[in-house]
C-alpha cells in the first residue's frame, strides 16, 4: 500500500484535485505556446525522457523500452529543454513555422506514491498534432512525471514519457509532451 | 509491363550534362517498383552490425526494399539473412524487431524454422502430407549472398552480385573504415525510428549537402547548440565511387589536419566538432588504413543505395516505405574500450542531434516531404530540378596513393553523382549489364 493509499478519502481528493490542476494548467502552457512560463515550472532537476519502445515477443517484454543511458528519443536535462524551446524563438525553426496546433488531453491521473515532498504520478495522455493543410500526428501513450512541492507551489521534477508507437509515424517530434 | 516499358525506352530522367533531374523519379509509381526490383533487390544492402548478434539465435529484423528479412545468428556462429516469410501461406515468422530465440514458428500453422532457415517441424506431417513433402525444399529463403565488412552485415538477394568487396569499391570500404576503424565497435541498445512523408531518394541526396546547413538547421545554429563554422565549412571534399558509393562534405588541408592534431595532443584549446573523429585518426595505423586523402576527408559517406555513415558515432538507413513514404532508422556506435564518461556524454549528444526530436533533425523532415509533394503535381513535375552548383567547375585531383577526390566549395557533385549512378541502375537489366556499363567517376574534371 502506498502512502496515497493509507491518507483518508478528503484527503487523496484534496490531493489528487491539486494534481489534476498543475497537469491541466501546464499542458494548456504548452498548447497556448507559453513555453517560457512552462519551463519556469520545471525543476532545476527535472529529467524529461522518453526511451525507445520495441516490439518484441511476450517472453522478451522486459527488453520494451529502451534504458536509461543508452538510445532515447527525449534524454533532457532543463538546460536542453531550454535550449529546444530557445530554438523556437529564434527564427528557423521549420518544423514548427508556420507553428503546430497541438492538444494536450491529459487523464487516467493517478497518484502512485508521495514521499515527503514528492508525488508520483502516472497518467494516460494524447497528443494531438495538426499542421499546414493536412499534416496530423496522434500520439498516446503513459507517462510517470514527479511533482515536488516547493514553496507551496508544484515543480515538475521528472517527466518518464512511453509512447505507443514503436516506429514513430511522424516526421518529427517538434513539440513537449 | 508498364515498369518495363519506361525502362527500355531509356529516359534520361538524369541530365549529367546539364544537372539536372526529372522530378518523375520522386513520385512516379511504376518506377518506385522498378527500384524494388533494380536497385534494392540487386545491391549490397546494410542489414545490421554484428555487435547486434551476440549469440546463437539473436535476431534483427530490418528491410531490403520492401522485402522483410531476418538477420539472425546461428548455432555455428555464422549470420543468416532470411526472408521473413513462410513459404506455406507467406505468413511472417518473426514479428518481434529484435530478441533472440532458438527457432521461428510460424503463428498460422506451425511450420518451424531453423536459425539457418531449415524448415524443422510442421504439424501433420505424417498424417496430413502423408511423408509427401520434401522439407529441404520448403524452408526460409535465404538471402543469395551474405557478407560483413569491419563488422557491418550486408546481405545482396541477387546471386550474380559482385562480391561485397568489389561492389563497396575503395570509395565503399573507406566510408565505413572511417567509423569502424575507431575500435571495437558496437551499437548502442536503441534504434531511432520514424517516417517521413517523402521520398527516399531526397533523403539521401540530403547528406551530401553542405548548402543547406545553414538555413534549414539555422535555429540549432542561432542557440549555439552547433558551431556555425564548423557544421558548414566552405572547404569541402568530394570522393566519388563506382555504382554510386560517394563521400562528400568537409575536408581539411595539410595544415589544418595539423592542427588539428596539435590542440588534440596539447589536451589544451577548445574542443571543436572534428576533434573526436580528428583524434581517431592520429593513430598510424588508422591513418594508412584511411590513406592520406581519406585522413583528410570529414564528409559524409553513402553507400549505395541508402546507407549514410556519418562523422558522429551514427548511421542512418533511409528505407522506402512506398514512393511517398521513407523511414529513418539511426544506429549508434561507439567503441567498447571508450572510457565510461565520454562515452555517457557521446551517448547524450548523439541522443539530440539526430532523430525525430534531434535538435537538427526535426527540421530536416519538413523540406524533404514538401519537395516530395513538389513531384506530384501534373505540371509542377514537369519542371526539373537543378543540381548543378559547382558542375563543369572542378578538377578531380589523383593522390600518388590512387586516391582521387575533389577539393572545392560547396557543391553537388555528390547528389548528381547518386542520381546519376541510380540511372545507371535502372536501366540496366541485370547485374552483367549494369557492371558493363555503369558510370565510371570522373578523372579529370568534373
Amino acid at each position: 500500500m502506498s502512502r496515497y493509499d493509507a491518507l483518508d478519502l478528503a484527503e487523496r481528493m484534496a490531493l489528487k484535485f491539486e494534481v489534476e490542476e498543475f497537469l491541466h494548467r501546464e499542458a494548456s502552457l504548452i498548447d497556448e505556446r507559453r513555453l517560457d512560463e512552462w519551463l519556469a515550472l520545471c525543476a532545476d532537476d527535472i529529467h524529461y525522457w522518453m526511451p525507445i519502445r520495441r516490439t518484441t515477443t511476450a517472453k522478451e517484454i522486459a527488453n520494451e523500452f529502451t534504458k536509461p543511458g543508452s538510445m532515447a528519443y527525449f534524454d533532457d536535462d532543463k538546460k536542453m529543454l531550454a535550449l529546444r524551446i530557445q530554438r523556437l524563438q529564434v527564427g528557423r525553426a521549420w518544423a514548427e513555422d508556420p507553428p503546430s496546433r497541438t492538444r494536450h488531453i491529459v487523464t487516467n491521473v493517478r497518484v502512485l506514491d508521495v514521499n515527503g515532498d514528492e508525488i508520483d504520478v502516472g497518467l494516460n495522455f494524447q497528443l494531438y498534432r495538426t499542421r499546414l493543410d493536412s499534416e496530423e500526428d496522434s500520439w498516446i501513450g503513459r507517462r510517470e512525471d514527479r511533482l515536488r512541492r516547493v514553496d507551496g507551489a508544484f515543480k515538475l521534477a521528472r517527466r518518464h514519457i512511453y509512447l505507443d508507437q514503436t516506429v514513430i509515424l511522424a516526421q518529427n517530434m517538434s513539440n513537449l509532451f | 509491363m508498364a515498369a518495363t516499358m519506361i525502362a527500355s525506352d531509356r529516359r534520361p530522367w538524369v541530365d549529367a550534362e546539364r544537372g539536372v533531374v526529372d522530378r518523375r523519379i520522386f513520385s512516379d509509381p511504376d518506377l518506385y517498383r522498378l527500384e524494388l526490383e533494380r536497385i534494392f533487390a540487386r545491391a549490397w544492402n546494410f542489414v545490421c552490425h554484428e555487435s547486434q548478434l551476440p549469440e546463437a539465435g539473436s535476431f534483427f529484423v530490418n528491410w531490403i526494399g520492401e522485402d522483410q528479412v531476418i538477420a539472425v545468428r546461428d548455432r555455428t556462429g555464422k549470420i543468416n539473412v532470411l526472408l521473413n516469410s513462410c513459404p506455406h501461406r507467406g505468413n511472417t515468422v518473426c514479428r518481434a524487431e529484435l530478441g533472440k530465440t532458438s527457432s521461428f514458428f510460424c503463428s498460422y500453422h506451425g511450420w518451424n524454422f531453423d536459425l539457418d532457415g531449415r524448415l524443422i517441424g510442421m504439424p501433420g506431417q505424417d498424417a496430413f502430407y502423408r511423408e509427401a513433402i520434401d522439407k529441404s525444399e520448403w524452408g526460409l529463403a535465404n538471402a543469395a549472398q551474405v557478407d560483413s565488412y569491419r563488422g557491418f552485415v550486408f546481405a545482396s538477394l541477387d546471386p550474380s552480385a559482385p562480391r561485397l568487396h568489389d561492389y563497396l569499391g575503395w570509395v565503399g570500404r573507406l566510408g565505413i573504415d572511417m567509423t569502424a576503424l575507431r575500435g571495437d565497435m558496437e551499437v548502442i541498445d536503441g534504434i531511432h525510428k520514424n517516417r517521413l512523408q517523402c521520398n527516399w531518394k531526397l533523403a539521401v541526396d540530403n547528406l551530401f549537402d553542405w548548402y543547406h546547413v545553414k538555413v534549414s538547421h539555422g535555429s540549432a545554429m542561432r542557440i549555439g547548440f552547433v558551431p556555425e563554422d564548423q557544421m558548414a565549412p566552405m572547404d569541402q571534399m568530394v570522393i566519388l565511387g563506382e555504382y554510386g558509393h560517394g563521400i562528400g562534405g568537409p575536408g581539411v588541408t595539410v595544415a589544418q589536419q595539423a592542427e588539428f592534431e596539435a590542440r588534440m595532443k596539447s589536451g589544451n584549446g577548445t574542443p571543436q566538432w572534428y576533434d573526436e573523429a580528428a583524434s581517431q585518426r592520429m593513430s598510424p595505423a588508422m591513418r594508412e588504413q584511411l590513406g592520406p586523402v581519406g585522413t583528410r576527408s570529414y564528409g559524409h559517406p553513402n553507400i549505395f543505395p541508402n546507407l549514410w555513415i556519418t562523422q558522429f558515432n551514427q548511421i542512418c538507413l533511409r528505407i522506402p516505405r512506398g514512393p511517398f513514404q521513407t523511414e529513418l532508422w539511426w544506429f549508434t556506435l561507439l567503441p567498447k574500450e571508450m572510457p565510461a564518461e565520454q562515452r555517457r556524454n557521446l551517448i547524450h549528444m548523439t541522443n539530440h542531434v539526430f532523430g525525430p526530436a534531434g535538435l537538427l533533425e526535426q527540421d530536416d523532415g519538413e523540406n524533404w516531404s514538401h519537395s516530395t509533394r513538389g513531384a506530384k503535381g501534373a505540371v509542377t513535375r514537369r519542371r526539373p530540378l537543378n543540381y548543378s552548383m559547382g558542375h563543369g567547375h572542378d578538377r578531380v585531383q589523383v593522390d600518388p596513393s590512387g586516391q582521387s577526390r575533389i577539393e572545392t566549395v560547396v557543391n553537388e557533385h555528390g547528389q548528381l553523382w547518386t542520381y546519376r549512378s541510380w540511372q545507371d541502375w535502372m536501366q540496366a537489366e541485370s547485374w552483367q549489364e549494369l557492371i558493363a556499363h555503369h558510370s565510371l567517376p570522373p578523372s579529370e574534371r568534373i
